[in-house]
């Protein structure tokens, strides 16, 4: 879609005009310019997000408050984030104003399209400072986004299905007695590193020899898996189609808030800790813009972070967050360097090379 | 002022029907064989947005994807086509679809020309508006709307499970597989094929069939050697329609097959949504293109070209 | 329909089983639609109009609605005069390369939904109208277009060129001709058609998908995002407008056309 590069002349008559006609329109609302302090509120921010409880607690805890301070709506967009992927990178590359003002992404997504050049930097935004050093993105001049919490993909699991205690090993995922009662993410996030480990390489094997991983994907693979998104795995633990899963615990949580009987644990293979952050893609008007960086700087403040990441049930980027009384001492919860012993985290790096091609894999295993 | 006898005055409408044709005169009268083409051309214009469209798409299937920029090469390559091509996933897909299509044409048929024979043979006028109309509904309802009331019938908790469970029976999963896609496939293409295949019966006289069965023939016979081969090219434009339509299908796997049944036409879409790979998603819609023209190639070139082209224009 | 009783039995329950297939989906969301739980279940939880009202207050619902009927004016809008013309022109003027004319007007049909789509959004976003909500109704048409053509030949063909001939022998000018004779006369399959536009587009699903955001999302689209999300009653209610607009679209065609029209051989 972005191949061409030599638009270069329509843009700028575009430009052109939109800078002409700004300074038309400048000249004529300047006088009432002058009392106002901020931009023109828009009627709404779109904010992409993800469903379920993930929807809910960005409702809860930062649009409702942003939308209370400022009386602008909020609406919530569940475009998958891949797909709004190409889609602002289009609209950039095209100069068209993007589908969505706030993209709520993953960490990796996120650098992704930083590294592309669409996110707006940040790095103005008050509520940055103090923030604890997770929130800065790694490789990346400045903020072209903002990092705002950290969660783990847990091995969540029916208790009942396990008499014995939780899960020890990864290799549950393939025996038989579980066949059609497990479940995945539909492009294998949050696995495929530990499935390294799993399918018997080391730490150094990613991501140079990913082969252990895929030959794991082939078991698993005839131990019919579903696969599926955040809120199937809530789904499929509150209608008893699943005994275990790889999936984040906030999924696992949404489940046993509503009285299904379902724990986590990390086994010994470990499991991955990742990121998730927020930015704002280049080309919205500015007084849009402007807003929509300040829906970020909202969701930076103590008690938008404290309401949304604990209706999450995940550790903040603000610092002295007590965590839900659920929550304290857990592994889904990781606060101290030790905590983070058995969890992997793989540098942004190596995510923002390999993560597609992994994807890739992971669908050709399991669509084929 | 009353008494001044206002002057005769054409109509309103006859004064703006001259001018009107004042102004088509200006079209010179030798341009007049033009006047045709003058004519075709908004129709033309429009559907010369897909041929642009077209373009691109072969153009862009033509380029590898970088993905160090997330950008397609400059550079020309068969790199996407090779891939598509080589992939036991692709196959599959290619595959699955193929044959939902083949099965879906052929059961799509048995229910529809006896739907279609019924309709145009009923005696009652309000028969044949019943039937009529049973048709049109879903026709104008929609496919998502369709596929949604699949899902509540089908689902986990939907209405056969509920019926199981109130029999003491356990319930059985019945979407997200393949045998769901099928069925919500024949049901959207019902309406097509019916309405397809009915003008071929209503040019088959009823005396015809009434001359075979006097001669001895028994109903069976009759459609066989009678009905059916006279009705062969609404048959042809309807396994036509139904078959293409089927192998591009977009919604109802994608809705029903709950992520693990993907036809042709989903995967095109994650090539270029999951996979941010317009290449590879083009080159897919490129042999997407081929498969079907190459089915409908065969078929008219087997079974003439029905009532497809030149008389009816009928998806 | 002539034979014997063996014959009536097997056409007939096949006639019903498909009755029941095309029906039963209609009849279970309009089931649903009315229950007063808060999930979609059998037998509903008791009977209320409470989806309706939360429907009625759903300001993204009415929005998407608007949009919707939007697209397909403008939809049918373009379609009427481009298809009405494209139809006369191929049955009254001397045209060359007909065929291949009447080929090429199919493409529509010829080319996947999904090409078509995935070919607009490219060229949509490369003159920079991807994104505005005009644009999805011309592609609608554009995808559509064959059954405007479609149903006005069907007219076409019907009307005796001697009718057009004797207003011109009467002095009519070439115009007015058209106007007074050629026009009225096609105006059954000009209704047909701009019925059939509008029905279509105003169901339109995957060329829509692609050339929509969140900012002008139109209602099958957005029905087809709640499906992938969380299924629950309003999605039924929002279903039935649907239901209550095809059933007005069929009463209209039957009266203005006749239904048995689809039903001629020529």
């Amino acid at each position: 879609m972005t191949r061409k590069q030599n638009s270069g002349q329509k843009l700028s008559r575009r430009q052109f005009l939109t800078g002409s006609a700004a300074m038309v329109g400048g000249a004529l609302i300047a006088p009432g310019l002058v009392f106002a302090s901020t931009p023109k509120k828009p009627k709404e921010i779109i904010v992409r997000a993800w469903g379920g409880a993930w929807g809910e607690a960005l409702k809860a805890g930062v649009a409702d408050g942003f939308t209370a301070a400022t009386g602008i709506k909020v609406r919530l967009d569940f475009t998958e984030d891949n797909e709004i992927k190409p889609k602002i990178w289009a609209a950039v590359d095209q100069g068209r104003v993007p589908p969505i003002h706030v993209n709520w992404d993953t960490t990796t997504n996120a650098t992704i399209s930083a590294l592309r050049g669409v996110t707006v930097d940040l790095s103005d935004l008050s509520n940055l400072k103090g923030l604890l050093p997770l929130a800065k993105p790694i490789g990346l001049k400045g903020y072209p986004l903002v990092n705002t919490y950290a969660y783990v993909y847990v091995c969540a699991y029916r208790p009942e299905a396990f008499p014995d205690g939780p899960p020890k090993s990864w290799n549950v995922l393939i025996d038989p007695k579980f066949k059609g009662r497990i479940a995945l993410y539909d492009d294998g996030i949050g696995f495929t590193p530990v499935a390294v480990l799993v399918g018997g390489g080391t730490r150094k094997d990613i991501p140079n020899n990913m082969e252990p991983a895929w030959q794991f994907y082939r078991k698993l693979k005839k131990n019919k898996p579903l696969l599926g998104e955040d809120a199937d795995f809530t789904n499929w633990f509150q209608n008893g189609e699943i005994d275990v899963a790889c999936t984040i615990s906030v999924n696992a949580r949404a489940a046993k808030q509503k009285g299904i009987k379902v724990s986590w644990t990390v086994p010994k293979e470990g499991c991955k800790v990742d990121t998730d952050g927020l930015w704002v893609p280049k080309g919205l008007p500015p007084n849009e813009e402007y807003w929509a960086k300040q829906f970020v700087n909202h969701a930076l403040t103590k008690e938008a972070q404290q309401k949304w990441c604990s209706m999450l049930g995940l550790p903040p980027v603000y610092p002295g967050i007590k965590p839900p009384p659920d929550l304290v001492g857990d592994v889904a919860y990781p606060t101290r360097p030790e905590d983070f012993k058995n969890l992997l985290r793989i540098p942004s790096k190596v995510l923002v090379e390999n993560q597609p091609k992994w994807f890739a894999k992971f669908n050709e295993i399991f669509q084929g | 002022m009353s008494s001044d006898k206002p002057a005769f005055k054409y109509p309103l409408s006859w004064r703006i029907l001259d001018h009107a044709e004042n102004v088509a005169a200006l079209w010179p009268r030798r341009w007049s064989p033009l006047t045709g083409y003058l004519l075709l051309l908004p129709a033309l214009l429009l559907v010369f947005v897909l041929v642009i469209g077209l373009v691109y798409i072969f153009d862009y299937s033509l380029h590898e994807l970088d993905l160090a920029t997330y950008r397609l090469k400059d550079a020309f390559s068969l790199v996407n086509y090779h891939v598509a091509l080589k992939s036991a996933t692709y196959r599959t897909v290619v595959l699955r679809s193929l044959g939902a299509s083949f099965i879906v044409t052929a059961i799509t048929t048995v229910l529809a020309f006896p739907y279609a024979y019924v309709m145009v043979r009923a005696r009652s006028s309000g028969t044949r508006k019943f039937l009529l109309i049973s048709l049109f509904l879903p026709f104008f309802i929609g496919q998502v709307v369709r596929a949604y009331g699949w899902l509540i019938i089908l689902g986990k908790e939907g209405l056969l499970n509920t019926l199981l469970a109130s029999l003491g029976l356990p319930p059985i999963k019945l979407i997200y597989n393949y045998p769901a896609v099928v069925l919500g496939l024949v049901q959207y293409m019902l309406p097509f094929a019916v309405l397809l295949i009915a003008p071929a019966i209503t040019a088959i006289g009823e005396e015809i069939e009434l001359a075979s069965e006097s001669l001895g023939a028994n109903w069976v016979k009759t459609f066989r050697h009678v009905v059916i081969p006279l009705a062969k090219p609404g048959l042809v434009g309807s396994a036509v329609v139904v078959f293409t339509l089927t192998l591009t299908d977009f919604a109802m796997p994608e809705i029903l097959g709950g992520g693990t049944t993907d036809f042709i036409a989903n995967s095109i879409y994650d090539g270029f949504f999951q996979l941010s790979n317009p290449g590879l998603g083009s080159a897919l819609s490129m042999i997407l293109v081929t498969l079907g023209s190459v089915f409908v190639t065969v078929l008219f070139s087997l079974a003439g070209t029905g009532t497809l082209v030149s008389r009816e224009n009928v998806r | 329909m002539t034979g014997s009783r063996s014959k009536t039995a097997v056409l007939w329950s096949v006639v019903w089983f498909n009755l029941i297939t095309l029906s039963l989906p209609t009849i279970i969301i309009l089931g649903a639609s009315f229950t007063s739980g808060n999930i979609v279940q059998f037998p509903p939880d008791g009977f209320s109009l409470k989806w309706y009202g939360k429907l009625w207050l759903l300001e993204d619902f009415k929005a998407a609605f608007l949009r919707t009927v939007y697209v397909s004016v403008i939809c049918t809008l373009i379609s009427i005069p481009s298809g009405t013309l494209a139809a006369i022109a191929l049955a009254r003027y001397r045209i060359r390369f007909r065929t291949a004319l009447q080929v090429y007007l199919l493409l529509p049909f010829t080319i996947p939904l999904v090409v078509s789509g995935l070919g607009m959004m490219i060229i949509f976003g490369e003159i920079r109208i991807l994104g505005q909500l005009w644009p999805v109704g011309v592609a609608l048409c554009v995808i559509n277009l064959p059954f405007m053509i479609w149903a006005v030949s069907a007219t076409v063909n019907a009307l005796d060129p001697d009718l057009e001939n004797a207003a011109a022998n009467c002095g009519a000018p070439p115009l007015q001709a058209f106007l007074t004779v050629t026009l009225p006369a096609v105006m059954p399959g000009v209704i047909t058609g701009a019925l059939l536009m509008f029905i279509l587009a105003f169901n339109e699903f995957l060329v829509s998908l692609f050339l929509t955001d969140a900012r002008i999302v139109t209602l099958p689209v957005s029905i087809y995002n709640s499906i992938r999300s969380v299924i629950t009653p309003d999605l039924a209610a929002v279903s039935v407008v649907y239901i209550v607009i095809a059933f007005v679209a069929v009463w209209l065609l039957d009266r203005l056309v006749g239904l048995e029209l689809f039903l001629r051989s020529k």
